[in-house]
């Protein structure tokens, strides 16, 4: 299987690059010939990587450690649920992952407009299939996951396969895992789609409202994914590493953050130019920062340039994506230099206060996060290049830098959408904000009353009663508008109404997900714990709960060794439940890891983690956190994952627009081939 | 008159509170004053989280770390000089966030500048782009016939929203 695997490798190269050629050639030529031989290249670049990557995954199902990357990630012990993720597991393999995934959105890109975007499907395939030949590459030449293991003698070499594998780092072996890493790639992978039609619109002078309309789709979609992807990551940070919090200012999680705020940004300002047919060439620096980051980041955490707790997932293919970064940069930013004069603006802006000001202004915000996140990150290499000095940049930096623009942001969720397109009078700022504010300056008293005394902490849950205010009042205010015009009841209007523009209400759902969110950090202030060492029979307060020790029992599973405390837990006097934290030896990864016992509601998580055995006492060393509001974090972002599907449902609005379109695309292609 | 005095008794309170928060700060316990080194610095495991969260059992660097700053407070230390004997030993890495000195107050300035560049940028275009409202007509506007009105009033229920 190493050797169909391989084969299939070396096939999707070839595909990827006859691709890119015949795709760039159909564009030129304007033949339809060449670009059907491209799509077909396309299907076959899909086919091979699928082949290589169900040729890995037999491999590590069957425990061949005579492959190097199976005997490396894998092991006879491993749960059949883990050998999944074992694909992604380690850097070869992550990269064909990679590769497959880029392969299925080409494909449905290809499969997706057989009869629509005829014009700029040609160098949509050119540059996507580009991009194919990068990743295919790299794939096969310096992290090949089919490499074997073999044993040099004096007669020769010989095949080699060891009786078992190093297994699986112990800190994947987690639910949340075996999807976490599939959602980012989905999300990095994605944004190349995007990018493509970008550079096709420019390549093709097709700068017109469609390439904008279409692209939005294709960067919502992993947009979202790249969103359900961090949630995820956090989730996984929260179970697995201990520390009771979800979010660390990690350089991979940073990683995943900056093409999250640029696509967030462009999200928006795509909206002025299909509005007003502004903000053109910004549109366009935003598709290329998006796509640029995401490469960036893996460039960033893969090359190995920067520590990270993702440690497992470093190599030596940092000078291939600076040559490709390199490459990205010149040739979009050439193209868009040339295209300049077709990206004039159409219309100027009619008010200062007006929506379109208020994106303007989010932009610039998302932008000067992107710009934190990105220099807070990259300054420990800066540093040691210029002054030969290795400086952490962590958490306080972060929180720093970040808590003001987050709530700068915040405050414009909520004030954006308040203000009208084109112009907004005083008056009507005036009826939009005052519930809006009453609501909020009402909940910033109770709270202050009730004890929240911080700054950022009381700003931030006011802005939250702002915004959330400012979106029931816009669903509120639509609903009665369409009682009244339509004869309605209230739920049928909102339904209707919501139905009518997806797009508008499903951005205030992701909208109030953020405020989720931020209720979620907010609660981070309030955050208690303490630690002691325990026996059986030893006592453990934490504000208002106190713990007994029950006993320690000790076992054996197919693929670790575990020691679980037994603590049985009452709440002013009154018997709550017994947890169960666990600690955990991986033995064929010889590597130890906490198994937390968790008890969540709205307001607050009990979080209790043994971190081992106390080497004098021999007791166990218990760790306890009240952790208020996070399950709110991972509410916030099941909402804007809903947001998000909603605001993809095409509207009726929409449904007619893009039929329109398409009746144009095909009057103009059929005048274009014939 | 009425009202400066209330400003002076708030001022008043604002500096009561101010001191009665230094002195509650000053009034720290070793422990708490540990807590907070251990947000400060991080764990040299290779963790890259901070004293306090650093989840490896049995970490050596960490035992190191704590085990310095408990000889410093039992010394009776203050924390700043608790903090540039780590950095003494360990160097500036262990910080978890770089001192604003030298060249690292760059990474404390920049994303401040960024922000300010990007406002200026903003505040610019707006301005360039704002177009000064077009003055109403002298001509009084056509009266729309029965047809037309309701023709247009249809469209625009439909866009109603």
């Amino acid at each position: 299987m190493n050797q169909v695997g391989a084969v299939g490798l070396i096939a999707a190269l070839v595909f990827a690059v006859y691709g890119m050629i015949t795709g760039a050639a159909a564009g030129k030529l304007r033949s339809p010939r060449m670009l059907k031989s491209a799509q077909r290249a396309v299907l076959g670049f899909f086919a091979m990587t699928t082949l290589a990557v169900v040729s890995l995954e037999y491999l590590v199902l069957t425990n061949n450690f005579h492959s190097a990357y199976v005997a490396e990630y894998s092991s006879r012990a491993l749960p059949v649920l883990y050998k999944i993720p074992v694909l992604w597991a380690g850097q070869q393999g992550s990269l064909l992952f990679w590769t497959w995934l880029l392969s299925i959105y080409v494909a449905a890109a290809v499969l997706l407009n057989r009869k629509k975007n005829r014009q700029l499907m040609p160098y949509i395939i050119a540059i996507s299939m580009g991009v194919g030949t990068f990743f295919s590459m790299v794939t096969f030449s310096v992290a090949n996951p089919f490499n074997e293991l073999n044993l040099a003698s004096a007669s020769g070499v010989t095949p080699y396969a060891p009786p078992d594998g190093n297994g699986l780092n112990p800190a994947l072996q987690f639910h949340s895992m075996v999807a976490h890493p599939p959602m980012l790639y989905l999300g990095y992978v994605g944004m190349a789609i995007p990018f493509a039609f970008a550079m096709s619109a420019l390549m093709t002078r097709q700068l017109g409202d469609n390439w904008i309309r279409v692209t939005r789709r294709w960067v919502m979609v992993p947009w979202m994914f790249l969103g359900i992807g961090i949630v995820l990551g956090g989730q996984w940070a929260y179970h697995v590493l201990g520390w009771g919090g979800y979010w660390a200012w990690d350089p991979v999680e940073n990683a995943s953050l900056l093409p999250w705020l640029a696509g967030t940004a462009f999200l928006h300002s795509v909206m002025i130019q299909e509005k007003r047919g502004m903000l053109k060439v910004w549109n366009m620096v935003l598709v290329i920062l998006t796509f640029f980051l995401s490469i960036f980041g893996t460039f960033l955490t893969r090359s190995g340039i920067i520590s990270s707790v993702h440690a497992f997932a470093k190599s030596d293919i940092g000078p291939w994506f600076s040559v490709f970064l390199a490459i990205i940069a010149a040739f979009s930013l050439t193209v868009l230099f040339l295209r300049l004069d077709f990206l004039k603006s159409e219309n100027r802006l009619d008010s200062i206060a007006s929506r379109e000001s208020g994106f303007l202004f989010n932009n610039w915000i998302l932008l000067a996060a992107v710009l934190a996140v990105l220099w807070g990150t990259i300054f420990p290499v800066i540093s040691k290049a210029i002054e030969n000095v290795t400086v952490t940049v962590g958490p306080p930096f972060f929180n720093k830098v970040m808590i003001p623009i987050g709530l700068l942001l915040l405050f414009l969720t909520g004030a954006g959408p308040m203000l009208a397109w084109r112009k907004t009078s005083f008056q009507s700022i005036k009826r939009n904000f005052t519930f809006p504010l009453i609501f909020a300056a009402v909940v910033g008293g109770v709270i202050f009353y009730a004890g929240v005394h911080r700054l950022y902490t009381w700003m931030s849950l006011f802005l939250c009663a702002f915004v959330a205010a400012s979106i029931v009042a816009e669903f509120y205010k639509g609903a009665r508008t369409r009682m009244k015009s339509s004869k309605e009841n209230f739920f049928a209007a909102l339904y209707n109404l919501t139905m009518r523009n997806t797009r508008r209400y499903g951005g205030y759902v992701v909208h109030f997900g953020i405020v989720l969110l931020f209720v979620g950090f907010a609660g981070q202030a309030f955050r208690y714990e303490t630690q002691g060492l325990m026996g059986p029979g030893d006592l453990l307060r934490a504000k208002n709960y106190l713990f007994r020790c029950e006993g320690i029992s000790t076992g054996q599973k197919a693929n670790y060794q575990y020691e679980t405390v037994d603590l049985s837990v009452t709440k002013d006097g009154h018997a709550l439940t017994v947890m169960h934290p666990e600690r955990r030896f991986y033995m064929a990864e010889q590597q130890p890891i906490s198994h937390i016992a968790l008890r969540s509601n709205l307001a607050q998580d009990l979080y209790v983690v043994t971190e081992g055995t106390d080497p004098n006492s021999g007791k166990a060393i218990i760790h306890v956190i009240i952790n208020p509001l996070v399950q709110w974090v991972w509410i916030g972002g099941m909402v804007i994952l809903l947001g998000t599907i909603l605001a993809l449902i095409p509207s009726s609005i929409e449904r007619q627009m893009g039929k329109l379109h398409k009746d144009q695309e095909e009057a103009v292609a059929a005048h274009h081939v014939g | 008159m009425r009202r400066t005095m209330s400003a002076s008794r708030l001022l008043k309170i604002v500096v009561l509170g101010l001191a009665l928060a230094s002195a509650a700060m000053a009034a720290q316990t070793p422990a708490q004053i540990g807590k907070d080194i251990g947000n400060k610095v991080i764990c040299l495991c290779g963790c890259q989280t901070s004293l306090n969260d650093c989840p490896m059992p049995h970490c050596d660097e960490k035992a190191a770390e704590r085990h310095l700053i408990s000889m410093d407070l039992a010394e009776g230390k203050a924390e700043p000089v608790i903090l540039q004997d780590l950095v003494n030993k360990y160097g500036e890495r262990v910080l978890a966030a770089p001192p604003a000195h030298g060249f690292n107050l760059t990474a404390w300035f920049l994303p401040g500048v960024g922000l300010l560049i990007g406002l200026f940028l903003a505040i610019t275009i707006v301005r360039r782009w704002h177009r000064p409202a077009v003055q109403a007509a002298a001509t009084p506007a056509v009266p729309l016939d029965g047809n037309l009105r309701s023709a247009v009033e249809n469209e625009m229920k439909k866009y109603i929203d």
